[in-house]
């Protein structure tokens, strides 16, 4: 039987954790469970739930900061924030419908979204969940509290765990309280569209739109056969792929900017600037990758590959000729999205698309597949052996007896240890 | 008065094999300074009160004589203190007798621009404005801009993770750094992030930023450059106390408008500015706030309107808005030299660098002023108001006895008032030496035994900066060791809530 821990307090929380390492009692770490298929299947007998230590402790929005326990519903927050017409300025889509075809928007809690350091279309303009939290405070493998920074913008004092606890996946601390940074919401926005069709003509475009002085704060490529889901009717009428630009500031001007970028961009065809509203709606489509969510594909696999952002179009294009899938481009080339048939090859294509991906400077994670395929196949892209070595040794500093989620990042059975 | 690890004097008797040693590695003349004279100008950084010679300084010209040198200290337990431009403020690159100072002023040059992924490959002893003007002519720049962005070179900005005044709106160095080499004690080339955004593993990249010279040698970097604003225009606006400034920076960012940058000084720092560039600054208000909007020149003029309509209803008695760029710099001129207009009128100051929450300003300054009155010094205040960073420059005279004990003391004094209100130690300067024996304030033991960890998994043997950051150096055998059965006894049974 498997044992579930739900404290309800950083205290409760510490008794936890003490138990488990006093015990040897590894752990797995979940808050709300939506991302719970992303990343190795942890095997424990105990499951530590943070999802009752929950509520927001204080959102100042002219300081622009809140500060939360890590169970809190990402749609309370988001609620939060929309009331004050504030925002996460890196902009986080609905993830875990990536992984999880049962989940509801906004699914999710802040200290999962954190702990999987996610990011949205605005990431290649202000960065990653990474670059907005202010501090935290845990308890690590080692059941004692710790906290790191703090809830001012500016802050330099110490080393910045904060920066290793995101995205660290619960493997070196269980975090109670995240403190993020929030930004207000623009005036308004608008995007600018362009037909394209071939994702490598596509990655020329957004890269000479990121070079302009026009501050775009999204670019996004959509194939044609995904093109419906933009819901924009301009979208329809072409029947291609779309590269889409956004443009964010003040109206006089986002207007002024969204005319300079169509006339930069005219080699590639027309350009045509969609109204706020669908502005909106774009990328929300975007940000939740919405034609690859796990409800509507039954049976595929999601690559989610980081290059280069100007290499993105070949790499893109390489990837749908060597594989068959279907891809989109996000961060202006820097983030793709490759769907494939369940059928394909049983590692996933893992090694076909690894050779392109790394020959090209990035990686790829193997974001949703069968949990026998992520026995086998490396989920996360294999890091590199002496920064493996040096992250080998914070985790067996952090959490000594391995029992934070073990195995979550690499699989148990490949190396002898937990990640 | 501070304590800095006791000299080694294994390590002393050897320093003949030891400057061999290191004439191997770099053959190149003037390479390796060992004479009293030329080691002179490496005894302090910009934190000129702690002073020591070095044991001697090496000057390497390759990441491979970099991973030489750093090998051999491995192999033969020597101390190792990194060095670029020595500008920094906290004393984090104070030499130690026994210690061989690293400067990295030979790796000078700008390696790659990268313009399709808006990013510039540079070695770290190139300067933070080097790297604007390597990129200016195609309309790029270099967003962080520590004030002294003429020197400091990009690797110690790395160290220190520095700021400058347009943090709230472009962010500090950890959000525009995208990858590092470094060299490990060790001897190790690490190659950590990269022009992609994303990188396996933990954040490494993440903790290098900002650790002090206390991990490893930054031997290349890869940042992200912006497109320069078309234009940008500024506002100076005065009120009649600082509390009516401060809420005119909130009522700004309340209408969602994040300037690129927001800067304020109180009556005594106006009126030094003033007596020193003829600013223009008005002297009968106890606040003035510097607005800067950078964008297209329709939302330059757009916001500049909104602002100056909020800063009326916030009880604005001086507006002005400069009408050309000159005359934006001009406004500029004051800000940008308060440091030396402080200097002018007291023989001299120090420059503190405390972050607090933004709406508790007013009761930090008034806190301030007690404190001056109690330590019978002087203070003068500069604000990085958009994100609460403030700059107290406490005015002494050295040549007194007892007048820095009484500086240092106010500092203290001034950080501690930082913290107890929801602030930090440091918002760009960094620990250092300075601030290492404050750490207390903010931290527990057990948080710093965290960050002593992280240490732990690059340099086990300590050989890195020491003496800075952490105020107790705790063993490594101690940070490892976990009492399981201690732990067993204390958490005996399965919690249930």
């Amino acid at each position: 039987m498997v044992d579930v821990l739900s404290p309800t307090t950083p205290d409760q929380l510490r008794d936890a954790v003490g138990w488990a390492l006093g015990s040897e009692t590894p752990l797995e770490i979940i808050g709300s469970g939506s991302k719970r298929a992303f990343g190795h299947a942890v095997q424990t007998n105990a499951v530590l739930d943070c999802s009752q230590l929950s509520g927001i402790l204080f959102y100042q929005p002219e300081e622009l900061v809140i500060s939360a326990r890590v169970g809190t519903p990402l749609a309370d927050i988001k609620a939060a924030l929309a009331e004050k017409n504030q925002q996460f300025h890196f902009e986080p889509g609905n993830f875990p419908a990536l992984v999880n075809g049962g989940v509801g928007p906004d699914a999710g809690t802040i200290g999962g979204l954190v702990a999987c350091n996610l990011a949205g279309p605005r990431r290649i303009k202000v960065g990653a969940a990474r670059d907005h939290l202010l501090g935290f405070e845990a308890v690590s493998g080692r059941a004692e509290d710790f906290k790191s920074g703090g809830r001012v913008m500016k802050n330099v004092t110490g080393f910045d765990l904060s920066k290793l606890m995101a995205g660290s996946f619960g493997t070196l601390g269980v975090m109670h309280t995240v403190t993020l940074k929030v930004m207000p919401n623009d005036e308004t926005s608008a995007t600018v569209i362009v037909a394209c069709s071939d994702p490598r003509k596509a990655g020329k475009a957004m890269t000479l739109a990121m070079r302009s002085e026009n501050e775009v704060s999204a670019a996004a490529w959509i194939a044609p056969e995904d093109a419906p889901h933009l819901d924009v009717p301009l979208a329809g009428e072409y029947g291609s792929g779309l590269v889409a630009l956004r443009l964010e500031g003040p109206h006089p001007s986002v207007a002024w900017r969204a005319d300079a970028l169509c006339r930069a961009l005219a080699e590639f065809g027309e350009c045509h600037e969609v109204p706020e509203s669908h502005s909106h709606s774009i990328w929300k489509v975007v940000s939740d990758v919405a034609p690859f969510v796990a409800s509507e594909n039954t049976n595929s696999l999601l690559w989610r590959v980081s290059v280069p952002p100007a290499s993105g179009g070949d790499v893109c294009a390489d990837l749908i000729e060597k594989t068959g899938g279907r891809a989109m481009m996000d961060w202006a080339g820097g983030r793709i999205w490759l769907q494939l048939a369940g059928s394909d090859a049983a590692d996933g294509m893992a090694g076909t698309i690894r050779d392109v991906v790394t020959s090209a400077g990035g990686q790829a994670d193997l974001v949703r597949a069968p949990s026998e395929m992520r026995n086998t196949v490396p989920v996360f892209h294999p890091e590199n052996p002496a920064l493996a070595r040096i992250n080998a040794r914070i985790k067996e500093n952090f959490d000594p007896h391995g029992i934070l989620n073990p195995g979550r990042i690499a699989p148990v059975s490949q190396n002898g240890e937990g990640a | 008065m501070l304590r800095m690890p006791e000299p080694d004097q294994n390590t002393l008797a050897r320093r003949k094999d030891i400057i061999a040693a290191m004439r191997d590695i770099i053959p190149s003349p003037g390479g390796v300074i060992v004479d009293d004279d030329q080691l002179r100008p490496y005894e302090c950084d910009g934190l000129m009160a702690y002073r020591q010679l070095p044991m001697i300084v090496v000057l390497p010209e390759n990441t491979e004589q970099v991973a030489a040198i750093l090998k051999y200290c491995h192999t033969h337990k020597i101390r190792v203190v990194p060095r670029g431009a020595g500008t920094g403020l906290s004393g984090g690159a104070l030499p130690m007798a026994d210690a061989i100072t690293i400067s990295m002023m030979k790796f000078n040059r700008v390696l790659d621009i990268d313009w399709d992924n808006r990013a510039a490959v540079v070695q770290p002893g190139v300067t933070n404005l080097g790297i604007t003007r390597a990129v200016e002519h195609e309309g790029f720049y270099y967003a962080p801009d520590p004030s002294s962005q003429i020197a400091c070179s990009i690797g110690g900005n790395i160290a220190e993770n520095s700021g400058g005044v347009h943090c709230l709106k472009y962010g500090l160095t950890t959000n525009n750094v995208l990858g590092v080499e470094m060299v490990t004690i060790e001897g190790d080339i690490l190659r950590v992030g990269g022009k992609g955004l994303d990188q396996a593993g933990y954040d490494l990249l993440g903790i290098i930023t900002g650790s002090e010279g206390l991990l490893g040698i930054v031997t290349e970097v890869t940042v992200r450059i912006l497109r320069k604003p078309e234009t940008a225009r500024a506002l100076l606006l005065g009120f009649n106390s600082s509390e009516e400034g401060g809420n005119c920076v909130a009522a700004i960012i309340a209408a969602g408008i994040i300037p690129g940058g927001l800067e304020m000084m109180d009556a005594p720092a106006i009126k030094a500015t003033e007596e020193f560039v003829q600013a223009g600054y008005p002297l009968d208000v106890e606040a003035l706030l510097l607005v800067e909007l950078d964008g297209p020149q329709v939302e330059v003029d757009y916001l500049i309107d909104r602002v100056g309509k909020i800063a009326k209803d916030c009880g604005a008695v001086y507006s002005r808005i400069s009408d050309s760029d000159e005359e934006r710099l001009l406004f500029w001129s004051g800000r940008k030299n308060a440091f030396p207009a402080i200097g002018r009128i007291s023989p001299d100051y120090m420059c503190m660098d405390g972050t607090i929450p933004r709406g508790r300003l007013s009761e930090v300054l008034t806190g301030m002023q007690d404190l001056s009155k109690q330590h019978g010094l002087g203070v003068a205040n500069v604000f990085h108001a958009g994100d609460g960073n403030l700059h107290p420059l406490i005015m002494f005279d050295a040549n007194k006895p007892g007048d820095l004990e009484k500086a240092e003391a106010f500092g203290a004094d001034i950080l501690k008032l930082c913290v107890a209100v929801g602030g930090v130690l440091s918002g760009e300067h960094g620990i250092g030496v300075e601030k290492r024996d404050l750490m207390g304030e903010m931290f527990t033991s057990d948080d710093m035994k965290h960050q002593e960890r992280i240490k732990m998994a690059f340099d086990e043997d300590q050989l890195l900066n020491p003496g800075k950051v952490f105020p107790t150096l705790h063993g490594c055998g101690e940070l490892k060791t976990l009492h399981a059965k201690a732990v067993a006894d204390k958490f005996p049974d399965i919690p249930r809530f």
